[in-house]
């Protein structure tokens, strides 16, 4: 398949003023400007075949939303080529985004005080929707985020789950081609969460929609999708399936020991001690250690005398804490 | 292409209407300054009119401009302010639409249904009080549709006048203090805080021709036969060419601000 969004060396720099406080700071930040330079993005290359749905990870501030903002058009790069269906979104903007749907999960897009159906009846004259196609889309978004309820009322008085589905409608009416998603799921509770993976999922399949989506959630990308790419501090560090991360770290067990007797200190070829406290003890392999628990039950039993063992491989987030401190993070 | 504009208008107009206890304050509010006013300027006229403008006209030119301050007051639109300093102003650059006329509609929008929810109580109380204090009939019927065209323009050009405040805050993200300065010229030279008519007339014959003066000032001096139809025809049509002006600067303006723009918060 061919690539829908082609990112090729992009850098992105913030200029921000050392801003004045105080009196008359106004006229000071307008008139003397001091300067300090922040790198948001390094060099950032990666590519997204048509029709994926790609997880954008990486810790806080390593500029995954600065990236979404500059493929929707949002921010220009300092330098760099970007080319998103055959167009560069800074240059004719207006044209540009008629193929897309961007959501921010902490912004809204919706009219405050009116009814949400009026904002999406503006949006409609916004994207030039046919009538026909306007009304099989509400049908869709209606029935699968269950929004008949919420259609009437203004959105101030929506719930944030309410408001986050009410979102996720309002940039898909004109059905873009593709859809940024920068924490989507932010502040959701499970419920609200796994209607709104669901989506995702179901307007990824039916539209065939390409899906970029930002989410501190690692569940979100466990749910949804197997590729990922992950920036820190501005540059990508991994573009791939995350399955590979996944294995690579889910060789590595942690052991908690209950002994029969206190022993003052426990000392295990292979292994490292990660915490000691009189009858108990946390353990895990070293890299260079492939676990097996017959080895292992045979290995301690020979040296201390044990009551019981209980083994646990890393979750997904403590992979991702020990990849953020791999890459030093 | 007008008609997404149009909806933007529409649905800022109806959000407006929502607040109606706002307005009920503010009523009041205007209702105690036109008094106020009336009673300051006229122990401040001692001859019975000054640069031939008579109580009975004064009193009107200021109950107007309580009644139609919604419309005269600079402000820079709801939320405008706050979306371009913490960034939710985003939205705005991934909609196929031009973001001067999106802000623009927005801004008519509020400022028309905030003055039509407060004008006609004001007028009506201002007809019904006493001799010496209240609003009296424009002079002619022609005149009155002059004022109303003068209204329109002065609807549409104080809007163009607040969007230089809206550029000013994306250039120092500064909203209150853009707001300021912008308004305090405006308020100043339109005639909302001294009525044009009681300033010395080397200083209206400057005033006359910039175009804070076509926010309120045109429209209230047509309806109380202090500007002619003729002389007011030639200060319509200069208005008009103001608004264009203003309008096309500030196009470019935030064109180029937001050419260099960097959008706040992640
Ligand atoms: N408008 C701005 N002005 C100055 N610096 C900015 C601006 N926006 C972002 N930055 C900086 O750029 C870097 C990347 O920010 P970005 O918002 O892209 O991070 P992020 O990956 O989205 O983080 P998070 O997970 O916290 O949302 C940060 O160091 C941030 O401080
Ligand atoms: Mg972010």
């Amino acid at each position: 398949m061919a690539s829908i969004i082609d990112f090729t060396g992009i850098c992105k720099n913030f200029k921000v003023p050392e801003r004045n406080t105080g009196r008359f700071s106004m006229f000071k930040n307008f008139f003397m400007r001091k300067h300090k330079i922040i790198n948001a993005l390094k060099n950032v290359t990666f590519s997204i075949e048509e029709g994926d749905i790609v997880g954008y990870i990486g810790p806080n501030g390593a500029g995954k939303s600065t990236t979404i903002k500059i493929m929707s058009g949002i921010l220009t790069p300092s330098s760099g080529t970007c080319i998103i269906d055959g167009l560069v979104p800074w240059q004719n903007r207006k044209n540009f985004v008629k193929n897309i749907g961007v959501v921010f999960g902490q912004r809204s897009q919706l009219w405050w005080d009116v009814p949400v159906i009026d904002s999406f009846e503006l949006l409609k004259d916004i994207y030039k929707i046919p009538n026909e196609q306007f009304k099989e889309t509400l049908e869709i978004l209606n029935k699968s985020l269950n929004l008949s309820e919420l259609l009437g009322r203004p959105l101030r008085q929506l719930s944030l789950g309410q408001k986050m589905k009410c979102e996720l409608a309002g940039s898909l009416l004109h059905r873009p081609k593709i859809l940024f998603l920068d924490e989507p799921t932010i502040g959701l509770d499970a419920v609200t969460k796994l209607a709104v993976r669901d989506f995702i999922k179901y307007i990824n399949q039916t539209w065939h929609t390409t899906i970029i989506l930002t989410t501190h959630d690692m569940s979100d990308i466990e749910a949804l999708t197997n590729k990922i790419i992950l920036i820190g501090k501005g540059q990508i560090l991994y573009q791939g399936s995350f399955d590979n991360i996944k294995n690579k770290y889910s060789s590595i067990k942690t052991i908690e020991i209950e002994f029969a007797k206190e022993y003052d200190s426990i000392e295990l070829e292979g292994y490292e001690t990660i915490e000691h406290n009189k009858k108990f003890a946390t353990l895990k392999n070293l890299p260079t250690t492939e676990f097996h628990t017959k080895n292992f039950v045979n290995q301690i039993s020979e040296k201390y005398e044990i009551v019981d063992f209980q083994v646990t491989s890393l979750g997904v987030d403590e992979i991702l804490a020990k990849l953020y401190k791999e890459y030093k993070l | 292409m007008g008609k997404s504009y149009f909806g933007i208008f529409k649905m800022e107009f109806k959000g407006e209407l929502q607040y109606r206890a706002k307005a009920i304050s503010g009523i009041a509010t205007q209702f105690f300054w036109g008094l106020l006013q009336i009673y300051l300027y006229s122990a401040f006229m001692k001859s019975d009119t000054i640069n031939g403008l008579t109580i009975a006209q004064m009193t009107s030119y200021i109950w107007l401009g309580q009644a139609f301050f919604a419309m005269r007051y600079i402000v820079m639109g709801k939320r405008i302010g706050t979306e371009i300093t913490n960034g939710n102003v985003c939205y705005k650059f991934v909609r196929p639409i031009n973001i001067y006329n999106q802000w623009y509609a927005e801004g008519i929008g509020q400022k028309l249904a905030s003055t039509l929810l407060r004008f006609l109580p004001i007028i009506i109380i201002a007809v019904l009080l006493p001799e010496n204090l209240n609003l009296h009939a424009p002079t002619s019927f022609v005149a009155f549709v002059l004022f109303f065209l003068g209204l329109i323009l002065g609807l549409l050009m104080s809007h163009a006048i607040s969007m230089f405040a809206v550029f000013l805050t994306f250039k120092t993200l500064s909203e209150k203090g853009s707001i300021g300065i912008v308004s305090s010229i405006s308020n100043l030279l339109s005639g909302l805080i001294i009525p044009l008519p009681l300033l010395p007339e080397s200083i209206q014959n400057v005033l006359n021709y910039l175009p804070f003066r076509f926010i309120s000032d045109l429209p209230f001096r047509l309806y109380i036969g202090n500007v002619g139809i003729n002389e007011g025809l030639i200060y319509l049509a200069i208005g008009f060419a103001w608004l264009i002006v203003l309008i096309l600067l500030g196009k470019f303006l935030i064109n180029t601000a937001l050419k260099k723009a960097v959008i706040q918060g992640g």
